[in-house]
């Protein structure tokens, strides 16, 4: 798994590249930990990620409820077709903004 | 705040390279734990236990750990292995012990058994895909994750009284393409259906089993058509923690059980009910000659019923018998329900053949059954609906007598007698329907029962869906390869003129009157009406009355029905709803308490002269009327008077007088082929009214507006 980020129009984007699973959630959620600041929104880019496992899933609602704590808001951007269906079909979909790519993020001013 | 590190998340020993310490007996099962998961297992006669572990997908075991002596506590070996990964791992044990079946002993170190508590099994995790029968262990035992967010979810918990049952099966329901859904027969195309669901008028559904099954067990091709035959209906469990895989669209990634969750949770956001069909009865390892799976290995005396030769009771039908009466199995069948009602949010579980969970040991009824009692009065279930088929395989027949402790209800299978032999119009059947509509106080009434206790049904999965009922005098299972030897022989059907397909009309026309008729009865009667999937539309099974293992165009709802079948549809619908407004036919006492507000009996029978039934043998004419009190001080008192007039020719129904400042409308006519539902009442100004031949009108009175 490869983490990366940016900030682009006001958000932190935190882009994921590789399968997230079992074997790769401790990264990225020890990246999410480390790098996300409570001031700007979060945006994760997940348009290089072909799977994410029932594990994978979790830890991108875990993240959605710690930035709830943080008052900060989360989208996810790029979600493939077949993971889009699969968080629709087991609850995990509900939660989240979602956009198809980085421009399509509206301009966010703090 | 930092969290103390608690002794139990370090290993104490390493067993074959893994990590491990003595784990927790309960809970029984696979479950998460920090840096580890905690595996519990019992076996009373077993000499030793190895725990096997499988990387996912994996012929060959990654490891396997015996577990020490011990680590044993009483009859329960627990370990806890560390470092391990819940989401790529797969478990069974290996059981050491004599092999002595005359002993009732079957250990066979051989073997890898799978934990009866999986709560995730793999192995058939997509619909009919052939599966590799030289895998050893098949089926795969998981451990899912349990932190579903249910958000403000719960039970639902509507009055049982109020309760509208539609019972369908998973994969059946949206599995044709006419369904028109995105995940055709899975537990998220059931989701994309709940609007229908609602807008019918459905509170509850009652699923098919959806407990881990095999659909290849007993498969088979049909010799002449050459198609696959399938356990397709599924009553046979494998694991009864464990939801279907092949019902959930993404069972291949392993994730049924949120997928079913989600089924659950949607269900409720639309104030549906889920009730779940349990098959407690019997297990798919069959007899001696039955594969050993998991039961068989670990404890085969514990778990199945045995004659003193060690051969397998056969009071289900299907090769062996559960236990039920057995503490060990009484626990298991109980953490089971629980699990269901507590993990899962299920509202209601229908038991499959339930008389059997009334037998001892040995077989015979026991007339304060431990299990039944424990069911009753536990804590968790306590607000769940418990609902018996009161009957087994082995000729024990409970409707009526099953101890119900105060809580149990039942399929009211001689409600569907009595209403298919009076709709035939068979003679000497008013006396007994009267008691049918009623809620059958004659069955329920001295034991201290409600109207509610009655599940009442014409049609369920088992038998002739309602076109079947009125299109054939016969079965005709020709499609399920036993020459038409398989099925009920005694279906109480009449066929209306010609046995299946017509195209008379008058035939057609009478076969819909039948059908709005079977409907009308069953849906003004009081208990708890349960109609099957697709009835409402005139489904069809082409005169097939075990479908159990077509897995076809006969056994799915075909959607197109919809449109070709419109006028039974919004009949049932506009029926549905008539119930729901109607507080009269849901009352749920046999006290038959005097409404005072219009000086009328609670329930009353009538005959074609009001308050004069004729229970004589050839009457063919009953109509029966039910009050209740206003529900608020402005409202109106509810009366729903019906008349069924089963006879060959129409008959004339002096109405009783309506009460004072009430005038009677008639809301529904079978009878009347071009308006058989009259949205707002029409006002019946005779003293009277003529019911056709078969037919049944549904009259209300309304306040007169001065």
């Amino acid at each position: 798994m490869e983490l990366s980020k940016s900030t682009i129009k006001g958000w932190q984007i935190i882009e994921v590249t590789g399968q997230v699973d079992s074997k790769t959630i401790g990264d990225l959620r020890d990246y999410l930990d480390e790098n996300i600041k409570g001031d700007l929104p979060v945006a994760l880019e997940l348009s290089e990620v072909p799977f994410m496992s029932s594990a994978g899933l979790r830890t991108i609602l875990i993240l959605f409820r710690k930035t709830q704590d943080m008052n900060v808001k989360l989208c996810l951007v790029g979600l493939n077709e077949e993971i889009a269906e699969t968080m629709k079909v087991t609850g995990f979909y509900q939660y989240f903004t979602n956009y198809s790519n980085i421009a399509e993020i509206p301009e966010e001013n703090k | 705040m930092k969290t103390v590190e608690r002794i139990d998340q370090r290993s104490t020993e390493i067993i074959n390279g893994y990590k491990v310490r003595p784990g927790k007996p309960l809970p029984f099962g696979a479950s998460l734990i920090q840096n580890g998961i905690n595996f519990s297992i019992y076996s009373s006669a077993g000499t030793s236990c190895t725990l096997v572990l499988f990387e996912k997908s994996q012929d060959l075991p990654l490891v396997e750990i015996p577990i020490p002596e011990n680590y044993k506590i009483g009859d329960v070996y627990s370990l806890i292995v560390f470092d391990i990964n819940s989401e790529e791992i797969e478990y069974g044990y290996r059981i050491d012990g004599p092999n002595n079946p005359t002993a009732g002993h079957r250990f066979n170190k051989a073997e890898i058994l799978m934990d009866p508590y999986a709560r995730l099994i793999s192995g058939r995790d997509e619909w009919g895909k052939k599966p590799n029968w030289e895998r050893p262990y098949p089926y795969r035992a998981g451990v899912p994750f349990d932190d579903f967010d249910w958000q403000e979810d719960r039970p639902l918990e509507i009055d049982p009284a109020d309760l509208i049952i539609y019972e369908l099966h998973v994969r059946g329901f949206t599995k044709s393409e006419s369904s028109g859904v995105t995940h055709p027969g899975t537990y998220a195309g059931l989701v994309e259906k709940i609007p229908y669901l609602k807008q019918l008028g459905v509170n509850a559904v009652e699923l098919m089993p959806i407990f881990e099954f095999d659909e290849f067990e007993n498969s088979r091709i049909h010799p002449n058509t050459n198609e696959q035959l399938y356990n397709y209906w599924g009553y046979s469990t494998l694991g009864f923690f464990a939801p279907k895989a092949a019902f959930a669209s993404t069972g291949k990634f392993g994730m049924q059980v949120d997928e079913f969750k989600q089924l659950v949770k949607s269900l409720h956001a639309a104030g549906i009910e889920v009730i779940l069909d349990v098959v407690f009865n019997h297990t798919a390892e069959g007899n001696e000659n039955g594969p050993t799976l998991s039961f068989k290995g670990l404890d085969n005396k514990t778990y199945y019923m045995l004659t003193p030769e060690g051969y397998y009771f056969n009071f289900s039908g299907t090769g062996n018998t559960l236990n039920c009466n057995n503490p060990v199995v009484r626990s298991l069948v109980l953490d089971c329900l629980r699990y269901w009602a507590a993990e899962y949010h299920i509202d209601g579980f229908r038991f499959d053949l339930a008389s059997i969970l009334g037998r001892d040991p040995w077989g015979a009824p026991l007339s304060n059954p431990p299990l039944l009692e424990t069911l009753a009065f536990d804590p968790i279930l306590s607000s769940c609906k418990l609902i018996a088929e009161a009957w087994d395989a082995g000729g024990l027949y409970q409707v009526g007598t099953f101890p119900a402790f105060g809580r149990w209800g039942e399929w009211n299978g001689k409600y569907r007698d009595c209403a298919r032999k009076f709709l035939k119009g068979d003679q000497g059947q008013t006396g007994e329907m009267a008691q049918r509509v009623q809620g059958s106080p004659d069955l329920y009434k001295q034991s201290g029962r409600s109207p509610a206790t009655s599940v009442n049904f014409i049609t369920c999965h088992d038998g002739f869906t309602l076109s079947d009922l009125v299109s054939f005098n016969e079965k005709h299972n020709e499609a399920n390869g036993e020459g038409n030897n398989d099925g009920n022989n005694d279906n109480l059907s009449w066929n209306c003129g010609a046995e299946g397909w017509s195209d008379n009309p008058n035939i057609l026309k009478l076969r819909q009157k039948q059908m709005m008729n079977a409907m009308a009865l069953l849906l003004t009667s009081r208990g708890i009406p349960m109609i099957v999937m697709g009835d409402e539309v005139g489904r069809s099974q082409h005169g097939n009355n075990n479908a159990y293992c077509l897995d076809s165009s006969i056994s799915w709802l075909d959607w197109r029905l919809f449109d070709s079948n419109q006028i039974l549809h919004d009949f049932t619908k506009a029926l549905i709803h008539f119930r729901l407004k109607h507080p009269a036919l849901r009352v749920n006492s046999f006290e038959n308490k005097h409404t005072y507000s219009i000086d009328l009996p609670g329930c009353s029978f009538h005959g074609t002269n009001p308050w004069n039934p004729n229970w004589d043998e050839n009457s063919k004419q009953l109509a029966w009327m039910m009050t209740s009190e206003p529900e608020t001080i402005n409202k109106e008192a509810d009366v729903v008077y019906v008349a069924a007039n089963m006879a060959h020719y129409a008959s004339w129904y002096e109405l009783p007088e309506a009460p004072k400042s009430y005038q009677w409308m008639l809301n529904f006519n079978t009878g009347d082929s071009n308006c058989q539902h009259l949205i707002y009442g029409c006002k019946l100004e005779q003293k009277g009214l003529l019911v056709g031949e078969r037919s049944i009108t549904i009259i209300t009175a309304s306040k007169i507006n001065l």
